[in-house]
């Protein structure tokens, strides 16, 4: 067939999807958080912990979906648990998917409002970027995987050059006494760390579009283990090269590092400038994927088409943004969905898992 | 309770709510309607391959009786004045014969000597008895037999002699069109320094033996089509049997086929008829007046679209990077065609944002332009009396009409006032202190730039969205400048010719065909064809 | 009729586009400031006169803040190319208030243009402001405002800050000459590594003492020399490291690259150019008492020698020299470590650091009064000096 009708990804576009859904808004907090959260230089500890912590739930999410090759998990909750238990736990996630979108607009719009764009009302950055995620999202899951293809070069590369350039600030010593404080320090970093990976769960459904699901499993580790790599780097750059307590103080602890330095001389003086721009593109390509899942859950569960749902969604999405009104809530919301992300694991997933298998054993008893 | 109640938004937020959703929901329509209005109709029937010339089914059949069929044909197209009827007898078998043909496209001296000496003094009385209408009798190598009036009548006005003969019953055309053509002179639009110096023509059948005449296969493939519903044309479709995939080929057919138009005049109508999207700022077939271009593509497995009267080629499917591409590329070694092709890429992108970046940094955003530039920048915008969009407006819009009015100037002039405009305008109106030199510098890099694209047609794609992205910096700054590139990627993303995604190679990743698109890798490594059109024949070399 | 309707809808939405560009300002009509100085409350001549013509606002008058803003506007677009009198490429203007961002917005009804912060290079505090306020007050704006570049540079001035900003060269901004002055920092080890917003934050927030660079100016003529020590505890500043102490203090950070040390033989000098200086400080912890472990390294070249019995032909050895050149190194650094431990009983060359990487566990025992602990700890110094050449001027 040389016209591609069926709506598959492939395995590369799997990766970069999930990899762009979970490199968000942490990039810019993360490091802030989770020294708050420690008060000591080992948060790269924390951060390499919980990267190791999240590869086995990603391994049993994938596990999970590949029990029902080809079906999202908005299409086989309700053949596991039925139709009621199953929509409810689609709408969570769908809830889910709805308040992150609305965060990570809200978050690139203070910081938009903060570093580039002062006077401009808030909702004159909120909407238009609404609308761009809207036509992407209306092109369907092939659009969308391309769009992404096409950004996630771009960000990597920028990023790698912005932490070897502020390599000039890294010294080796605040990163210094490993574990002065023992490992008490290091779990509660690592509690503050869960929130950067939430986003994980689009796991759940891209794996039903991958083309060639027997790959699904190595796919999917690749993709969540290359924002566990940005951040470790990213934390390990950032309290390097300000030290500890620079850290703790400043609310966009990355920028302010990337702000920190000029490079005289070189064509681009002020790296800030890259580093906004690919941060504005990966956080576009976020919004949309969380977009496109709630679309695509609320869509599967009602039956509806997804072309009304996605427009429907749009001032939903645009209230959540708005609910927020200062900073400290907004990120104590964006705590709050750690933890959303977390009870999703455990009430969603698991559950899931669970039941799929003694179904499964019971099956086999049977015959 | 009251946590949430505090949450509530205000009367403005749910205003903008209503906003944020009437607002795409509006556009949806709008473009819904838009293609709707604008998408090509289709013929309800599709026409059969074949040429204008023959194989085309007739609606008035000859009757067989020479002087009903000669008083129809005088009837259809006497009342011409350049045309002329010649009757004849043949001598020797005894009937009488007519030659119609129209001045000025018959070579007269061949006709006389050989045709008129040969049917009047030698043609044997056994040719009016052969089944095959004299087809094998007589010495014309280009005879066709045309099975109706309306074909014979068309076939002579467009240049056949025609050769109606008492006893056999159909209309012959024994010569072929003649006259009028033009040297193939290397094509003005796409000049080279290395590389062939050969252009298409008008004549469909001199393009045709163009492209036969690369190289010697038996794979190259030519089908033609009778296209146009008033004022007919011959269009040949080209392909290479063996390497191209069968389903693009029908793709193709069916939509040449289907065509509504009662005269396609330039390869351009085709193109705009077959296309995907109208709406598209893109253009999704590929056009060139290079042979060795289509002979390329056509090894690729893409199919061509030769329209009789244009020099302009269609290659059909056409993607992002061959936007980008020049066959000079090939003919030099891979380091220096892999640099300039990055430079290329490079050009094209500064032609399209150098302007939006202007306007976002000058007006937005000072913070982010080194200290020294930027008072340099303060110090030259004194008294400058513009925002910095007019004045990139103004400068933009003067470019672009001084480009326009450059095509036009007879030659002597044209290079001349393009130096002219650049230089002496600019400067005038730095002078005049209607805009500053920074900005002259920056208008002159983008001008240059997409002078540096290959393909024409693309060239003012980039002219028409640089204006676009120009009204999104000015908007929202450097935000706006990043909406638009992503919402110019997501409609690229979206864009499919012919079912291959616009965007490949670029995504869906095939690490095959990244050999051809940023760089240009040694030849020796290009060993399969593109993976993109799946071809069926995927190996170059063995 | 409906069609129409909702086209005069849609059309009416139109003129909402052109509310845009709100925050859009170009570029020419920015001030923008390339070095700010904050000096103790004190009208100048122009806000004097104004207060006598009752221009006031209720106001405490604790600092006078003063930006230097570049470049200056010429009427009409291009510079007259015949010469007028030459005039200062710079623009300086002062107000006195309580906030310093209340001071900057004063300046909006002085000037025409609204100042910005991007290009804000250096800061310079007079010691008087600290001695009065401390630090964290002081920077406090300029550490929260999001133009600022947290790059920018803070310096502090032994006289009034605002003379520092002021300069008799014709073409040169003082802004931009304090900061090409700390590019030549590698030809000698006397100027201390710039300290930025971004250092300033972490340290006042966690309450250690520091150095900044001190600013002296004569005759329109600014030179760095020493700096100031802003204390921990308090943010105060408390006192000045002459010139010799700032060596000592950048060796000791390891901040120095290259310098010079002159030592006596007979009442004539004897120079060494240091090539690298290296330091390392180790604590050990002794009961209840700390010890620091500093081991000074140099390595350098005999570049100038002025007594004729060092010359040529002299008896002098290479230990010798050495040994001369290591006790003036002792005498800098003694009276440093004297000086941090006695004088001002502040640690700002680093050693609680060291300990804190070195001793985690007791670090947090007595952070918290690290000042005292410090000046109660014993400093041992441990010397290393090579002279691997004389030039091109053989010894034998």
């Amino acid at each position: 067939m040389f016209i591609r009708t069926d709506n598959k990804i492939t395995r590369s576009q799997a990766i970069v999807f999930l990899t762009n859904t979970v490199l968000g808004a942490g990039i810019l907090t993360m490091p802030r958080s989770v020294s708050q959260a420690m008060h000591t230089p080992d948060s790269w500890l924390a951060i390499l912990l919980s990267g190791l912590l999240i590869l086995p739930i990603v391994w049993l999410m994938t596990r999970l979906s590949l029990y029902y090759p080809g079906l999202t998990v908005f299409q086989y909750a309700g053949r596991i648990v039925g139709r009621l238990p199953g929509t409810v736990l689609g709408l969570m996630l769908v809830v889910f998917c709805i308040t992150i979108a609305g965060f990570e607009i809200r978050i690139l719009a203070e910081v938009t409002m903060f570093f580039l764009l002062e006077g401009t009302p808030i909702w004159a950055i909120i909407l238009p970027f609404i609308w761009a995620g809207t036509y992407l999202v209306s092109g369907g899951i092939q659009a969308i995987a391309r769009v992404y293809q096409i950004v996630f070069p771009l960000t990597i590369l920028v990023l790698l050059v912005s932490f070897g350039v502020s390599l000039r600030l890294f010294d080796i010593d605040n990163l210094r006494p490993v574990l002065g404080d023992g490992l008490a320090p290091v779990w509660d970093g690592v509690k503050a760390s869960i929130l950067i990976f939430s986003g994980c769960e689009v796991v759940l459904t891209i794996v039903g579009f991958m083309d060639q699901p027997r790959y699904a499993v190595r796919t999917m580790l690749t993709g969540i283990a290359i924002p566990a790599v940005l951040y470790l780097l990213t934390i390990i750059v950032v309290v390097g090269g300000m030290s500890l307590n620079t850290v703790i103080t400043s609310t966009w602890p990355t920028l302010d590092l990337v702000r920190s330095f000029e490079i005289t001389g070189f064509f681009i003086e002020r790296l800030e400038f890259p580093l906004m721009v690919i941060w504005l593109m990966q956080m576009f390509c976020n919004f949309c994927s969380f977009f496109f899942q709630a679309s695509l859950g609320i869509s599967q569960l009602f039956r509806l088409p997804p072309q009304p749902v996605i427009f429907a969604l749009v001032p939903i999405i645009f209230l959540t943004a708005m609910a927020v009104d200062k900073q400290k809530e907004l990120f104590a919301l964006g705590d709050i969905i750690g933890y959303m992300s977390i009870g999703l694991f455990v009430l969603l997933t698991v559950p899931l898992l669970i039941i799929q298998i003694i179904r499964k054993r019971g099956r086999r008893q049977h015959e | 309770m009251s946590a949430i109640i505090k949450h509530i938004p205000s009367w403005d937020v749910w205003g903008w709510t209503v906003v944020a959703l009437l607002v795409p929901i509006a556009f949806h329509r709008l473009f819904l309607k838009l293609s709707g209005m604008l998408a090509a109709q289709p013929l309800s029937y599709s026409t059969p391959q074949g040429s204008c010339v023959h194989d085309q089914p007739s609606q008035a059949p000859f009757s067989g009786d020479y002087d009903t069929d000669l008083s129809d044909i005088e009837k259809r197209i006497g009342g011409n004045s350049d045309v002329s009827i010649r009757p004849f007898t043949m001598t020797r078998i005894g009937a009488r014969a007519v030659l119609i043909l129209v001045d000025g496209m018959q070579n007269d001296r061949l006709l006389n000597l050989q045709m008129m000496d040969y049917l009047m003094s030698e043609a044997t009385p056994d040719l009016l008895t052969t089944a095959d209408q004299g087809a094998l009798k007589l010495p014309f190598c280009n005879l066709i037999v045309t099975p109706g009036a309306d074909s014979f009548a068309q076939s002579v006005l467009f240049g056949h002699a025609g050769l109606l003969i008492e006893g056999l019953g159909k209309g012959l055309l024994v010569e072929l069109p003649d006259g009028m053509n033009r040297q193939m002179n290397e094509p003005v639009s796409e000049a080279l320094l290395r590389g062939p110096r050969v252009g298409f023509t008008e004549v469909l059948s001199e393009n045709t033996s163009l492209l036969r005449r690369q190289g010697f296969s038996e794979q190259l493939e030519m089908k033609s089509y009778c296209v146009g519903t008033r004022l007919k044309k011959d269009l040949v479709v080209a392909y290479i049997k063996d390497i191209v995939n069968p389903d693009l080929l029908q793709e193709v057919e069916k939509r040449v086929s289907r065509m509504n138009i009662d005269f396609a005049s330039e390869s351009g109508y085709v193109e705009q008829l077959i296309e995907d999207d109208v709406l598209s700022p893109f253009q999704q077939l590929q056009n060139t007046e290079r042979p060795d271009r289509v002979i390329h593509a056509l090894l690729e497995g893409r199919v061509a679209i030769l329209l009789d009267g244009t020099p302009f080629v269609l290659i059909a499917p056409a993607t992002f990077s061959m936007l980008l591409q020049s066959p000079e590329d090939y003919y030099e070694r891979w380091l220096p065609s892999s640099l300039l092709r990055l430079m290329r890429f490079g050009a094209a992108f500064l032609a399209l944002m150098a302007p939006a970046f202007y306007i976002s940094f000058i007006s937005f955003h000072p913070g982010l332009i080194p200290t020294e530039l930027a008072i340099t920048i303060i110090e030259t915008r004194q008294g400058v009396p513009f925002p910095s969009l007019i004045e990139v407006l103004i400068l933009e819009i003067s470019i672009e009409i001084l480009r326009e009015a450059g095509i036009r100037l007879p030659k002597p002039i044209g290079p001349a006032m393009g130096i002219v405009g650049g230089l002496i305008i600019g400067d005038a109106a730095v002078q005049a202190g209607i805009v500053s030199p920074f900005l002259v510098i920056v208008v002159a890099v983008t001008a240059i730039s997409s002078f540096s694209i290959p393909s024409y047609s693309a060239g003012i794609t980039l002219r028409m969205l640089r204006f676009a992205g120009m009204l999104f910096a000015a908007f929202l700054g450097i935000f706006g400048t990043i909406l638009f590139f992503l919402l110019l990627c997501s409609h690229l993303s979206k864009l499919k010719s012919f079912g291959v995604p616009y965007l490949t190679p670029a995504t869906p990743f095939r690490l095959r065909d990244w050999k051809d698109f940023l760089i240009r890798a040694p030849l020796t490594t290009m060993k399969r064809r593109p993976a993109m059109m799946k071809p069926q024949d995927d190996r170059r070399q063995s | 009729m409906n069609s129409r309707l909702r086209v005069i809808a849609m059309s009416l939405l139109l003129p909402v586009l052109l509310a845009g560009c709100w925050s859009s300002k170009e570029i020419e009509d920015l001030a923008l400031y390339a070095g700010a100085a904050l000096d103790v409350g004190m009208e100048d001549e122009t806000e004097r006169v104004l207060e006598a013509k009752a221009a006031k606002y209720p106001r405490k008058k604790k600092l006078t803040a003063t930006v230097q803003i570049v470049p200056v506007r010429t009427v009409g677009g291009k510079s007259s190319k015949q010469g007028g009198p030459p005039h200062m490429p710079y623009n300086n203007i002062s107000g006195t208030g309580d906030s310093i961002l209340e001071i900057f917005r004063q300046f909006s009804i002085r000037l025409d243009q609204p100042i910005i912060g991007h290009h804000l290079k250096v800061i310079v505090v007079s010691a008087e402001l600290l001695k009065e306020q401390p630090i964290e007050n002081v920077m406090d704006f300029l550490l929260r405002d999001n133009d600022i570049r947290p790059s920018t540079m803070v310096f502090v001035s032994q006289g009034p800050a605002k003379d520092t900003l002021v300069s008799e060269a014709n073409n040169s901004v003082p802004a931009f000459h304090i900061m090409g002055m700390i590019r030549n920092r590698s030809r000698t080890s006397k100027v201390m590594a710039p300290v930025t917003l971004n250092n300033i934050d972490g340290l006042t927030y966690a309450k250690k003492s520091f150095a900044l660079q001190n600013l002296v100016t004569a005759n329109g003529e600014v030179e760095f020399s020493g700096a100031g020590i802003i204390k921990g505890s308090s943010g105060h500043w408390v006192g000045t490291l002459n010139q010799m102490d700032a060596e000592a203090l950048t060796w000791l950070r390891n901040e120095g690259s290259a310098g010079v040390i002159k030592a006596e033989v007979r009442d004539e000098p004897l120079t060494y150019e240091i090539k690298e200086m290296k330091s390392k400080i180790s604590s050990k912890v002794k009961g209840d008492d700390i010890e620091f472990d500093v081991s000074i390294k140099a390595d350098g070249r005999i570049i100038e020698i002025w007594d004729s019995a060092a010359g040529a032909a002299s008896p002098f050895t290479t230990e010798e020299t050495t040994a001369v050149v290591q006790k003036q190194i002792e005498k800098i650094m003694n009276a440093f470590a004297n000086k941090l431990q006695k004088k001002y009983q502040a640690d700002v060359a680093g050693f609680g650091d060291r300990f804190a990487i070195e001793h985690p566990a007791l670090w947090k025992k007595v952070k918290d009064n690290w000042d005292e602990v410090f000046s109660r700890s014993k400093i041992n110094f441990t010397y290393d000096v090579k002279i691997s050449e004389y030039g091109s001027f053989v010894e034998e």
